[in-house]
């Protein structure tokens, strides 16, 4: 079966199954924290981690996996205070003061937990539900269950880190056994957005013009002789697509109109911030124009993974994404896209209590947060827990799957419903489990 | 363990029910319709089915319609025009026997249908994972494959050495070369512990035999029963004990080569894992193969991989040689008779049960000769079938009507290339595709924006320019970046065995075959060439359609090609890259 790309094409084919209730929120955009943020030196406080710090693991604890050989390492204290913030106290540290801006705004679930203490295994996880490379990211899901709500533009836009190195690399967006019209789209800003957008600078207007115009007469003659063939109808439609991206896909990228007052806002006129700054304001212009997941990934090789240095490591990584992720925050309230976009903030995993090199931390997936925002998730609230020093999810444990089901229920879909037929199995992004966490819907 | 035991046995209770289940009955000759008027009983098999309809089989494609469908499937490239005026001109009965045989004896066979039995294997020549590291001698396997198919290694041959060839060949490193196989899967090698890396890649090998050459899913059967599936989770653990005690996770030397091959090790004991935990073993197993397929001979007695090699090419192993015939179907049909991927209770049954049968006692007795049976099937009424209505043929409509998605094969199905098909029929038209065969993956030039999703140096470029326009089957196949053009047009990622690949049509496909480097410069070689060729401008363009279509243009599209080209012939360029965006190019009747 031939599937258009970045149309709702697959749901007049049969093919996508669409939602099956009532969304909460319609578009989604992910914060992806490459490397594995610290959760209890963020967003979950540990007064007892303080107290124990420089200590080894007390008992009781039992055996931990991690990377490295941490275990036994003395227990590091939280290298930054927490405050309360906004009117519901949620606390956050210090590390993120424009982001407790939005404190009443922001659900973190601090029970998160996953199976693997290596990156790419964690990063394919979190974007594909499993562990092993090829499945479908859930952006390639989502596109294939609900297509595009922008006919110009592809249902799923990646915006990597510039710097490169995603431990796992494009795989994490791809549209593993899904066709390949729903894996996630690289976009860069600058000229040159998507790759072969534009046609060389050897190609005038006029020849482009002509060009187009005989590949489409030339295809619907050629169609014209076969008997009704969707497939040749489809790649005519293809390049229509193609010549409207073409117009489409610059002007998202075109940030010239934007006011000085909006750059500020993404803190564009900080050196730091400017990059990351660039690429949520870019995001903004997406969503803005309906396109339906947009995943923004921040770390380069090394990112957020502080096996040394904590609070160096993230007082740069904060720093740089800070300021624009709360002025995105602002923009989308004040544009009225807050409430139907879930927003997603997380890593690939958290990390651990022990120390590592004296001032680091190992990776942890047994426990960690994930914080969610928009409309279709309650604000101001800490769901879940972890155990009193951090290291593993005790309370209303949110598993990947879990946490995936829920993302797909807060888009009206049914993650248990999400399926497509491969090696003759229903395949879904859950796989055989997965529960929606209801109690933090709004 | 109780649980799983009575899982086991409401299982079993199930499978019972479950045993009538097409794919894995034993398997007979089944005698060949009576049909006076067809001589290859594939046609025989075919009309039989479409008689009931009062549906026959279309007319012959047209000559130069067939030795274009041929060449492409046979060698994965568009004939010469020289090729297509030879053919046309040949008045001999068994001229078109002749160009069969000339096709299938060209080395571009082998280059051609190795990437089905790459997919197959899913075949990359790195790790995957974090530092997706690169397996220096994995291009000999890609190359074994290669040379095997042209070499028309018996195909029973050609499994077993995949499986066992160390065994069954100690003193040939070849054949140690082949058991690649069973390796080329994905690999963490800096993962934490040994055994969980050991847990995985058994894993991953024992469900790549199943896909690749059972046809069923058991990789699912790692963790639990499965209501649907054949293979219960001990008979996976069973079926994995084969391997368990040969797999050694470092390279080995075979004579001169460094090789990733298995190699007989010390006899392991081998567990269940109890829901797939390698932290947690179960009951000890002993190799057996799976009791629901095995129609082929009693219980493993050895618990070897040449044993399991003889079994997976029993000539009454009915599912595997059920699944060979299957796939030979489908690479020349572009549709298999029954579901590709699973012959499990969930894969569609065949539309021509008797015909599959046909073909799958038919390989062993053909000697297990592939180019027999791709002559075979090539040369039934049934393949060269037109695919569309030329004549005006009133038969046609009902066919249409009748059997609208050609379910009973009442007429031949469009075929579209592959990328990498499509990329090698760009340089070779533009008489620009360097011939050089085998040797390790070439990396030509990607743009930036590509290159920079990796980490550092995971592309350099190959210094010698005409290595980059080398076949597609020689490019480097990095696991964490398909090769972007072969992304576009659906490659499989190298992460599972992929038996059949999906065919979306996409805009991000146009805009390549629009901008990009490759086939704007493509597109310059090739007009370059027909430049070459003639300076006529009249003639610029008919050549370009033969060397492109394989025909003269119609009056009105000469008109339009003519006109885009320039009156002088100077925007012959354009033309190229028009025509290599048309349909014509892309699908073949």
């Amino acid at each position: 079966m031939g599937a258009l790309a970045f149309s709702a094409m697959g749901a007049k084919q049969g093919i996508a199954p669409g939602a099956h209730f009532a969304p909460r929120a319609k578009r989604v955009l992910w914060l992806f924290m490459h490397g594995g943020p610290s959760h209890m030196d963020l967003w979950d406080p540990k007064p007892d981690l303080a107290k124990y710090a420089g200590q080894p693991l007390p008992g009781g604890f039992g055996e931990v996996m991690t990377r490295r050989k941490v275990a036994k390492n003395p227990l590091l204290g939280p290298v930054k205070p927490f405050r309360n913030h906004g009117q519901s106290g949620l606390p956050i540290s210090e590390f993120l003061p424009h982001m407790a801006r939005h404190a009443d705004s922001l659900c973190v679930l601090r029970s998160c937990h996953g199976d693997s203490v290596n990156h790419p295994q964690s990063v394919y996880q979190m974007n594909t539900g499993s562990i092993l490379m090829g499945k479908p990211s859930v952006g390639s899901w989502v596109a294939y269950g609900l297509g595009s709500e922008n006919q110009n533009m592809p249902a799923f836009i990646v915006l990597p880190d510039p710097r490169g190195g995603l431990k796992g690399g494009p795989p994490a967006w791809g549209s593993g056994f899904l066709p390949a019209t729903y894996q996630g789209t690289t976009f860069r800003p600058g000229d040159k957005p998507i790759l072969n957008l534009n046609p060389p600078a050897d190609r005038p207007p006029d020849r482009q013009a002509a060009l187009a115009k005989f590949i489409q007469q030339t295809n619907r003659d050629h169609a014209a002789q076969r008997d009704q063939d969707d497939t040749l109808e489809a790649r005519i439609r293809a390049y229509e697509l193609a010549f409207r991206m073409q117009t489409a896909a610059p002007e998202i990228v075109d940030l010239s109109a934007e006011t000085t007052a909006t750059r500020k806002l993404y803190a564009l006129d900080q050196k730091d911030c400017a990059e990351f700054g660039t690429r949520c304001l870019l995001a903004r212009r997406m969503l803005e124009r309906d396109v339906r997941f947009v995943q923004l990934y921040s770390g380069d090789t090394l990112g957020w993974d502080a096996h040394k240095g904590v609070l160096q490591n993230h007082t740069i990584w904060c720093r740089r994404t800070d300021a624009p992720i709360a002025g995105l925050f602002d923009d989308l309230k004040a544009r009225g896209l807050w409430d139907d976009t879930l927003i997603i903030w997380g890593g690939e995993f958290g990390r651990m209590p022990m120390s590592e090199q004296g001032t680091g931390r190992d990776h942890n997936p047994w426990g960690y947060s994930v914080v969610l925002a928009g409309g279709a998730v309650r604000g101001g609230l800490a769901y879940g827990a972890t155990d009193p020093i951090g290291l593993r999810a005790e309370q209303n444990k949110i598993h990947v799957h879990d946490l995936h089901a829920t993302l797909l229920h807060i888009l009206g879909i049914d993650h248990e419903r999400l399926t497509v037929k491969h090696h003759g199995k229903d395949e879904r992004l859950t796989d055989v489990s997965g529960n929606v966490v209801k109690e933090i819907l709004a | 363990m109780k649980v799983i035991q009575t899982l086991i046995l409401l299982m079993t209770a199930y499978w019972a029910t479950a045993d009538d289940h097409w794919s894995w009955q034993p398997l007979k000759r089944p005698a060949e319709p009576d049909d006076s008027r067809y001589t290859n009983p594939i046609d025989a098999f075919i009309t039989a089915k479409l008689r009931p309809h009062n549906l026959s089989l279309a007319p012959e494609a047209d000559r130069r319609t067939l030795i274009r469908r041929l060449t492409f499937n046979l060698t994965g490239l568009p004939p010469t025009p020289a090729e297509v005026k030879a053919f046309l001109k040949d008045t001999d009965p068994r001229a078109y026997e002749k160009l069969v045989d000339r096709l299938l004896a060209s080395p571009a066979y082998g280059e051609h249908w190795a990437q089905h039995w790459l997919d197959l294997a899913r075949f990359a020549e790195t790790d995957g994972f974090e530092h997706d590291k690169i397996r220096p001698n994995a291009w000999r396997y890609r190359d074994w494959v290669i040379n095997a198919l042209n070499a028309d290694l018996p195909y029973n041959a050609f499994v077993q050495q995949q499986i066992a060839g160390d065994l069954l060949h100690p003193k040939d490193p070849q054949a140690a070369i082949a058991t690649g196989f069973l390796l080329a899967g994905q690999d963490m090698p800096d993962i934490n512990l040994l055994a969980e890396r050991r847990h995985m890649i058994l894993n991953e090998m024992t469900g790549t035999v199943g896909s690749a050459l059972l046809g069923v899913t058991v990789g699912c059967a790692r963790c639990h029963d499965h209501k649907f599936d054949p293979v219960s989770q001990r008979e996976f653990y069973q079926m994995r004990a084969f391997f368990e005690s040969d797999l050694q996770l470092k390279e080995i030397k075979s004579g001169a080569l460094t090789i990733r091959a298995m190699r007989t090790g010390k006899s392991t004991a081998t567990h269940m894992m109890v829901r797939g935990d390698f932290r947690r073993p179960g009951d000890a197993v002993q190799a057996d193969f799976p009791k629901t397929l095995n129609t082929a001979q009693g219980q493993s007695t050895e618990g070897s991989r040449t044993e399991l090699a003889r079994w997976l090419t029993h000539p009454k192993n009915a599912t595997a040689m059920r699944l060979a015939a299957n796939r030979l179907w489908q690479q020349h049909f572009g549709r298999p008779l029954a579901t590709p991927e699973d012959f499990g209770t969930q894969g569609q049954p065949p539309t021509h049960p008797a015909l599959l049968d046909w073909l799958a006692t038919e390989l062993p007795r053909q000697k297990w000769s592939l180019k027999a049976m791709h002559k075979l099937i090539v040369s039934s009424a049934t393949w060269k079938q037109s695919s569309l209505n030329a004549g005006n043929d009133p038969s046609w409509k009902q066919g249409l009507q009748t059997d609208p998605k050609n379910r009973l094969w009442s007429r031949q199905d469009r075929r579209r290339l592959t990328g990498e098909m499509l990329r090698d029929t760009l340089l070779f038209t533009g008489g620009n595709l360097h011939p050089e065969r085998g040797g390790p993956g070439v990396r030509p030039p990607l743009p930036r924006e590509i290159t920079s999703t990796l980490l550092r140096n995971q592309w350099p470029v190959s210094a010698k320019a005409e290595d980059h326009r080398r076949r597609s089957v020689y490019l480097f196949a990095r696991r964490n970046l398909r090769f972007p053009f072969f992304d576009l047009f659906d490659r499989p990622a190298g992460a599972e065995s992929c038996s059949h690949r999906m065919t979306s049509t996409t805009a991000p496909q146009s805009l390549a075959l629009l901008n990009s480097d490759f086939v704007r410069q493509s597109a310059q070689h090739f007009a370059g060439r027909v430049a070459n060729e003639t300076a006529v401008p009249d003639e610029q363009v008919r050549h370009c359609y033969q060397l492109l279509f394989n025909r003269h243009p119609a009056a009105e599209e000469f008109a339009a090609a003519r006109a885009l080209a320039g009156s002088k012939g100077e925007h012959l360029t354009d033309l190229a890259l028009g025509l290599f965006n048309s349909n014509e190019l892309l699908y073949v009747d």
